[in-house]
């Protein structure tokens, strides 16, 4: 294990408390998410609001950890979701070849010309608003670079050595799947989702921002900031917030996969992970 | 190459009807009766007693099979008649083809601007390969994705409107209401923009026909600007093509945000209002407009890169 540079440990860091104050937001949260108090509306940042209120008083800081859950929940679903079908088509398609691998080539390219935001809007149009056409949204488009990844991926280790000879000695497809093509695709498929995870929470707080994603009582990172936006001159904080959180989450996410997507790229490096792994 | 042309004329051709045909559909999906949708978006008077709806159905073929009715919804969404908007009561064809028309002038505005930034920072940051200056434009830039358009615009009318007056908080009139929605729409892909740049300039960098036009007799200078800079054009252009057609509808939270009339703001009005006449005609063309500049983009790069192989380009 080679040291990590100071900038990706941070990055570690700030990711793990983030996790762990939304996960304990219940018990971190100074009040309820949804408690207005009209006598301190758009309260400015100090004493019993850390990070002031917003125009019906509720305190900026609950509703910070409470959204958070709601933002990343989305995100991590919609990571894991379009990471299994991504990496089952992309195997299926290197493995099968022939007409399903065309077939599911095609529609990548495809779908990776639609603008995502379209597509969205089209779901949202046909299934109307709420949690499952959130979802359904994110995932429509967002397997197609997993599927990318895991389909030159497993090319690449069917072609390999060990690969060829635990066929000659007979082993069974599922066998060869699972002992050679997923160790050697989980490390850059690893990367590859933390990268995606910081891109599907930026896209889940913009779909709750247009008023698509998230509905009341419940809100997120993306609607707090729509729902500030009104006060940005007076109440600066209400909008400084939620698109921070958004913002150093993402950016941490990013820097860790690009370091795990770097790895995978390394071929010394490569050899020691498939070591550990194997 | 002409396997390659028709494989890929023969995917847009699919993917075109595909999408067209899940977007025919949204009146049937959607809750309520489909046939008055229909009849909405085809006359223009209201229709309430049953007889005149009975009546305009047979007419307008409403009881045909639904692939009957995709392919003379298709014809006519091709000839130009896409309908009446559920909202405004007018032709759907007179609000996308201006809304369309303002979108690509503010694409066209955001993407320059991210190559006329993107070129020199990529070009320097590759030249300087793993020093102080490359290390600094890399972090700086690839941060940029990390930053959602729905805070940055924000912030940035925070203070160029709010604060300090300098520059409109929303609108589409003078050439200054156009600075803070194309820097916002600029500044991802100015990132990914230069990291391309970048890249494809240290490839150039390593090719041996730079030792050789040097050993000719070449200055630095010159051999960086006629054989580097322009090789390692080649990954832009491609992505250059792909964020166009992406941001033909994914402009949708700048226009909402700085009130640009443009074809993001009318799909998101669209679905806001159950529009669905003004939804499917915005989705039919972006989408076809996408898919058809992604092919055409595709065409170039086979052209420009003869190298480039394989079903994965």
């Amino acid at each position: 294990m080679r040291k990590w540079p100071a900038i990706d440990a941070a990055a570690v860091v700030i990711l793990i408390l983030a996790v762990a104050a939304v996960a304990a937001a219940p018990w971190l949260a100074p009040f309820p998410p949804d408690e207005q108090n009209l006598a301190a509306r758009l309260a400015a940042p100090g004493g019993a609001h850390p990070l002031g209120t917003d125009h019906l008083g509720r305190d900026t800081l609950s509703r910070l950890l409470d959204g958070g859950r709601f933002s990343m929940l989305v995100a991590a679903l919609a990571t894991v979701l379009t990471g299994v079908i991504g990496l089952s088509i992309g195997i299926l398609s290197a493995r099968r070849k022939g007409w399903l691998d065309e077939f599911f080539t095609r529609t990548n390219d495809v779908l990776l010309a639609l603008p995502e935001m379209v597509v969205a809007l089209f779901i949202v149009a046909a299934m109307g608003t709420g949690f499952t056409s959130l979802l359904v949204a994110l995932t429509v488009t967002g397997w197609t670079p997993f599927a990318r990844l895991a389909r030159t991926l497993a090319y690449d280790v069917s072609a390999r050595g060990f690969v060829e000879a635990a066929r000659v000695v007979g082993c069974p497809p599922s066998f060869i799947i699972f002992r050679h093509v997923l160790p050697h695709l989980a490390a850059p498929m690893l990367g590859q989702a933390t990268l995606r995870f910081g891109q599907l929470l930026i896209s889940v707080g913009a779909l709750s921002y247009l008023g698509l994603g998230v509905q009341p009582p419940q809100s997120d990172w993306g609607s707090m900031l729509a729902a500030a936006q009104p006060y940005a001159e007076r109440a600066p904080w209400g909008i400084l917030a939620p698109g921070l959180a958004i913002f150093v989450i993402a950016l941490c996410v990013t820097l860790i996969g690009q370091r795990a997507a770097r790895r995978a790229a390394d071929p010394i490096d490569a050899i020691v992970t498939e070591g550990q792994h194997a | 190459m002409l396997t390659f042309l028709a494989k890929r004329t023969a995917t847009l051709v699919a993917a075109v009807l595909l999408s067209s045909y899940a977007v025919f559909l949204i009146p049937y999906v959607t809750p309520g009766d489909p046939v008055r949708k229909i009849i909405r978006s085809r006359v223009a008077g209201d229709v309430v007693d049953d007889s005149t709806v009975k009546a305009l159905s047979e007419s307008l073929g409403l009881q045909d099979p639904l692939p009957i009715q995709y392919l003379r919804w298709l014809g006519d969404f091709f000839t130009g008649d896409m309908g009446l908007s559920h909202v405004s009561r007018t032709p759907v064809a007179d609000q996308v083809i201006p809304a369309l028309g303002i979108t690509l002038s503010l694409v066209i505005v955001a993407l320059g601007t991210a190559v006329l930034v993107a070129l020199p920072l990529g070009i320097i940051a590759a030249l300087r390969q793993g020093g102080k200056v490359d290390k600094l434009i890399t972090t700086i830039t690839q941060s940029f994705i990390a930053m959602p358009e729905y805070w940055l615009a924000p912030l940035l009318v925070l203070v160029f409107a709010l604060k300090l007056s300098l520059l409109p908080s929303a609108g589409w009139s003078t050439p200054a209401s156009m600075v803070l929605p194309a820097a916002t729409l600029a500044l991802r892909p100015i990132s990914f923009f230069t990291s391309a740049v970048r890249s494809g300039v240290i490839d150039a960098l390593q090719a041996e026909h730079i030792p050789a036009a040097r050993a000719r007799g070449l200055s630095r200078t010159q051999t960086i600007l006629h054989h580097v800079v322009p090789n390692g054009l080649v990954p832009l252009s491609t992505l250059f093509a792909v964020w166009f057609a992406g941001l033909l509808g994914g402009s949708v939270i700048v226009e909402v945000i700085f009130a640009i009339p443009g074809m993001g703001r009318l799909l998101y009005d669209a679905v806001i209002n159950s529009d669905i006449p003004l939804a499917q005609g915005g989705v039919v063309l972006v989408v076809g407009l996408a898919v058809a500049i992604t092919t055409l983009a595709d065409f170039l790069h086979r052209i420009l890169s003869p190298k480039v192989g394989g079903t994965l380009a």
